[in-house]
């Protein structure tokens, strides 16, 4: 028996060393690491396939809400570069002094839908006396976090300068990120929901039933930058570059975002 | 005392209370029944119930969640069930939430009120039946009272269990203030708002200090019925 126990021991022994001695993995040598915000991900999986065979260079993405994956890199998450789904979160990121402020630019534009469940549907004019809630029956409305994710904080902005907010507020149902807002509508759990134009084009299960002013909301304005403490400058700078290419242009527009014109060089 | 938590932070602590509190009770009578066939019984089938009743302890939270948003949502087979015929709706509401602390927490529950069970002295109940007890008298009045101690025990760890539950509760009935924002879900949500580490770091004492009650209460109550039934 006492033979036995030692066998274990040597074998656990030699299996937690070699786990110890394999080679380092999602920090490759010459990778980069991108957060993005969720709504870029149909555009940025092309966009960085498209790289990766250009340049060489892996890529690993990671998709969430904008406001999470702000906190991760003020909390030292190894990313090289940032998208956001919004000025704000970018913003506090600068003042933390967290990113290559010069690599910072503008990247795209989009804009907030209501949608619906199912291929088709009544389309709904957004107007300050709309009946939102009664439209809504006993279901809810899907969005991102209202005080959080980009795409709440949009959301509740339109509705609050509609006057449709208070209403509204005891009906929502707040989903971590807008892609999972985007699920629930697509499952029909929810029966209405606020993404993006961009998320409703990907999903076939829902309808944009209606457009919000763009003047109700802050503009939806989505900025790049290389976090300061990359270890990956030159490689991260260049995929920056890359995301102003044609081929990055195409992917883009081909799901719905606004590509912003880069400065001329100053 | 009530300015210590804003009015969102109570709500999320007493909805975290009631949603532990029904979830463990709702949970005791299957738990006590399943760990009953997992220790005792000899059925065919019996390995693969024991599966089942741990998958939402290997399975990533937020897939326990997923699949209980497909079963028991509004459009779910089970769920449009209940609300056809109850009226009773899972889906974004508490009720919902209690159902996801209850799936997550039952494995635990199981497996202390097993571990009980398999260490009754079998004697004693054979004893009860030569002396013309039938199996139910049996079971009330020998083995209950000895598997007290671990009914306790598997029940504040599935209140605990219940109190942290986050994947598959917000994946499954979301974050909605007031009706299933628990206090994992405040503290997440907090936590992703400029300035909300306060409110985070509040909450989070509130969790531990409910922990370290819970588990006082329950050593207090566990010695004591040991004592109990130890005749001392």
């Amino acid at each position: 028996m006492q033979r036995v126990g030692r066998r274990v021991i040597a074998v656990l022994a030699a299996v937690t060393l070699s786990l110890v001695a394999l080679p380092q993995r999602a920090a490759a040598k010459d990778g980069i690491v991108v957060f993005a915000a969720a709504s870029l991900k149909n555009a940025l999986d092309d966009i960085t396939a498209a790289w990766s065979e250009k340049t060489g260079h892996k890529v690993a993405v990671s998709f969430a809400g904008s406001s999470k994956l702000a906190r991760q890199i003020q909390q030292g998450a190894p990313a090289d570069i940032f998208i956001s789904a919004n000025v704000a979160w970018m913003d506090v990121l600068a003042k933390d002094k967290l990113i290559e402020q010069t690599t910072r630019r503008d990247l795209l534009k989009n804009r907030i839908v209501l949608i619906a469940h199912g291929k088709v549907a009544k389309p709904v004019y957004i107007r300050g006396g709309l009946d939102l809630a009664g439209l809504l029956g006993d279901g809810r409305l899907a969005m991102a976090m209202v005080d959080s994710v980009p795409a709440g904080i949009y959301g509740k902005a339109a509705l609050t300068s509609l006057g449709l907010w208070d209403a509204v507020r005891p009906k929502v149902a707040q989903a971590d990120n807008v892609r999972a807002a985007l699920a629930l509508v697509a499952r029909g759990e929810a029966p209405y929901g606020i993404v993006y134009a961009t998320d409703a084009a990907a999903s076939d299960n829902v309808t944009v039933v209606g457009t919000f002013p763009a003047e109700t909301h802050p503009p939806i304005v989505y900025p790049a930058a290389v976090i300061a403490e990359s270890g990956q400058e030159t490689v991260a700078r260049n995929f920056l570059d890359f995301l102003s290419s044609d081929t990055a242009r195409d992917a883009f527009e081909q799901q719905g975002f606004t590509v912003i014109e880069p400065a001329m060089a100053n | 005392m009530t300015n210590w938590l804003s009015p969102a932070e109570w709500d999320a602590l007493s909805l975290s209370l009631t949603v532990a509190f029904w979830a463990t009770l709702l949970s005791l009578p299957p738990g006590i029944a399943v760990a009953l066939a997992l220790a005792r019984g000899r059925f065919f089938g019996r390995q693969v119930l024991n599966g089942l009743v741990h998958l939402p302890l290997i399975l990533p939270p937020v897939v326990t969640g997923y699949v209980l948003l497909i079963l028991f949502g509004r459009r779910g087979p089970v769920g449009s069930l209940l609300e056809d015929w109850f009226g009773i709706v899972l889906a974004f509401r508490w009720t919902g939430a209690v159902l996801a602390a209850a799936v997550m927490a039952f494995p635990l529950m199981v497996r202390a009120i097993r571990l009980a069970i398999e260490a009754v002295d079998p004697k004693l109940e054979q004893a009860a039946s030569t002396l013309g007890a039938n199996r139910l008298w049996t079971f009330t009045f020998v083995t209950l009272p000895l598997i007290l101690p671990g009914i306790i025990a598997g029940a504040i760890l599935a209140f605990a269990k219940a109190m942290g539950e986050f994947g598959a509760t917000i994946t499954f009935v979301s974050n909605i203030p007031g009706e299933t924002q628990t206090l994992p879900s405040a503290i997440y949500a907090f936590l992703q708002v400029p300035g909300g580490d306060a409110s985070a770091a509040r909450l989070a004492l509130v969790s531990v200090t409910v922990a370290i009650v819970a588990l006082a209460v329950s050593e207090v109550v566990a010695s004591r019925v040991a004592r109990k039934i130890a005749g001392r």
